[in-house]
């Protein structure tokens, strides 16, 4: 039984990494249609930066928060290059994207090398209800979920935040009422970016990162953001932690090597029924 | 491809001093996987960010028939038929997806191929596999890098042979109709769905064809040999040469393979990091796609041919 527990709430904590990259993916998708393949990137570099910031004796926190900030510029500049010329189509976006990501392996490696790359986080073992974990994955838990209520709060009742919300469900509406289509799309890459960050600074004490561990992340979180059709963040965050569970109990039960399958398989499920139930779309 | 530049091609293997034989040959085999990616990208309007999963299904199934002791030969003609039914079998559910969708369904694929192959003993595991022995017709064995170098121009031949004759079908009409808008394809009897199917199913064959020459050539395979960075590079060198042109893969991966060869020999001098090939490479792969995408959206080859008509 305490196994069980000690699975799930682990499982809970790797999934709200996942949950945190696909919340990215979804405010990016969202304002402009684009699918951020540098998602993931945004995290790697992050959880570098702080590396970094930790070894040359910047105080915890303070190094955490200069990741998220890292990720939020890199944001900023990868929404400027896959959105910034007008008349982009959102599948040629996507290909941007994916070349800076492919970019971000050439300046990760130049700066941090490429070797697994890891720094302490909340030390020591917690015990919740008999089931023993790492103490980190409560402090990944602990500081998700505000995030996700911040996030509501922030597309609920802020200007910014009602105008992103305009862009996504009506953008020739949005643009007529005077909102700045272009400039939402970039608030989103931001904001997009400052959540992988957050991702990555949060994940890396527990699992180690490599200038490509950027693939998992952004194939994991793809898969939490499409449970809710690429549009609904607070799916994303259930997908997130959902695929974060299964993953561990397989771990847990199954022996570890399958768990990798196990993601891969449930996204593609979803996604072909979402695409039988909807009947064929032309993009 | 016109007569007249077949000739010249097939005395390049000659020519070149034999220390860059392995980049030709390397090269060649990139540029058949190319030729159908290029024909799925161009011509069926689908992205594939797997197809290096092709690649390494003809590669795995022509090294362990012959591990095993089928003749090369046989064994060569498998793949390309292994590789196609497997895209036909995973593409029938997969194909109903659409742009982004089907992009990541395809990475999904190929990281999930690399896992089993990574857990399968029997096609020895993440080790790899060892012992592939070398390409043989009869009693004749294939053991210079001159004889690769002229498998691997066969095998882009009749990549580049099929994909124009498929271009110029009734088939090859029908696709072109559906890559620009499908509805109306539909509507006038192209049946879309079978269409794309098949070419998704040649495409991998193609791979897998590629894959097999592979296996026999380098007599040794792992999981680690096909990343999921080989798929992007295919996706690289498809958009930069040209999408929807019979030479654009063929341009593309010369282009690339060649940067990148020259790049490497400057990041490896005395004096450079040992990081420095990898970093090179990541950045023309990265610039190339990104400047390609933005500025040249149709490719090289169609570019230069407006530049050659307009003088």
């Amino acid at each position: 039984m305490s196994d069980l527990l000690g699975y799930v709430i682990t499982g809970l904590g790797i999934g709200a990494g996942f949950a945190l990259v696909g919340s990215g993916l979804v405010a990016i998708y969202r304002v402009t249609g684009v699918v951020n393949f540098a998602q993931g990137a945004f995290a790697v570099l992050a959880a570098m930066l702080t590396g970094s910031l930790l070894g040359a004796g910047v105080p915890h926190g303070l190094a955490e928060v200069g990741g998220v900030l890292l990720g939020a510029v890199a944001g900023l500049v990868v929404g400027v290059i896959a959105i910034g010329r007008p008349g982009t189509s959102p599948g040629t976006s996507l290909i941007v994207t994916l070349g800076l990501g492919i970019l971000a392996y050439a300046i990760e490696v130049l700066i941090w090398g490429d070797q697994p790359r890891s720094y302490p986080g909340v030390p020591g073992v917690a015990e919740v209800a008999g089931a023993r974990l790492q103490a980190h994955y409560l402090l990944i838990i602990g500081v998700t979920g505000p995030v996700f209520a911040a996030m509501a709060w922030f597309f609920a009742r802020t200007d910014l935040g009602k105008a992103l919300s305009a862009c996504a469900s009506n953008r020739y509406a949005a643009q007529v009422v005077g909102i700045d289509v272009r400039r939402m799309g970039l608030a989103a890459f931001v904001l997009g970016g400052a959540l992988g960050g957050l991702a990555g600074v949060l994940t890396t004490p527990v699992q180690q990162v490599t200038f490509d561990s950027d693939v998992a992340l952004i194939v994991n979180g793809f898969a939490a953001a499409v449970l809710g059709g690429l549009t609904r963040p607070v799916v994303a965050l259930a997908g997130g932690l959902l695929l974060g569970v299964a993953q561990t109990l397989v771990a847990g039960y199954g022996g570890g090597a399958y768990q990798v399958e196990v993601a891969l398989v449930l996204m593609l499920t979803v996604m072909i029924v979402q695409s039988a139930r909807s009947g064929p779309v032309p993009a | 491809m016109k007569a007249a530049l077949l000739l010249p091609v097939l005395l390049v293997p000659l020519l070149l001093p034999s220390r860059h034989l392995a980049t030709f040959v390397l090269l060649t085999l990139a540029a058949a996987v190319t030729v159908g990616v290029s024909l799925l990208m161009g011509y069926a309007g689908q992205i594939s960010l797997g197809q290096a999963s092709f690649y390494a299904i003809g590669a795995y199934t022509a090294g362990l028939l012959a591990v095993h002791g089928v003749p090369p030969v046989l064994g060569l003609l498998v793949a390309p038929l292994v590789a196609g039914l497997a895209a036909a079998v995973i593409g029938f559910p997969l194909l109903r997806l659409r742009g982004h969708h089907l992009a990541f369904a395809t990475l999904a694929v190929q990281l999930i191929l690399l896992s089993l192959l990574a857990q399968a003993t029997w096609a020895g595991g993440a080790i790899g596999l060892q012992g592939i022995p070398r390409f043989s017709i009869g009693g004749f064995t294939l053991r210079q890098d001159l004889g690769y170098a002229y498998l691997a121009l066969l095998v882009l031949g009749v990549a580049l042979l099929v994909s124009r004759n498929v271009v110029s079908s009734r088939a090859g009409r029908g696709l072109r109709a559906a890559a620009s808008s499908e509805v109306a394809a539909a509507a006038s009897g192209v049946p879309v769905g079978g269409y794309r199917l098949v070419v998704f199913a040649l495409s991998a064959a193609f791979a897998g064809l590629a894959g097999g020459v592979y296996a026999f050539y380098l007599g040794y395979l792992a999981p680690g040999s096909f990343p999921v960075l080989l798929s992007i590079e295919y996706v690289v060198m498809a958009v930069v040469g040209g999408l929807g042109t019979i030479a654009g893969p063929v341009v593309g991966a010369v282009l690339i393979v060649g940067l990148v060869q020259v790049l490497n020999t400057l990041g490896t001098q005395p004096g450079m990091p040992d990081y420095a090939p990898g970093v090179l490479s990541y950045a023309v792969y990265a610039i190339l796609l990104i400047v390609c995408v933005l500025y040249l959206p149709r490719g090289v080859v169609p570019a230069l041919r407006k530049a050659v008509a307009r003088r």
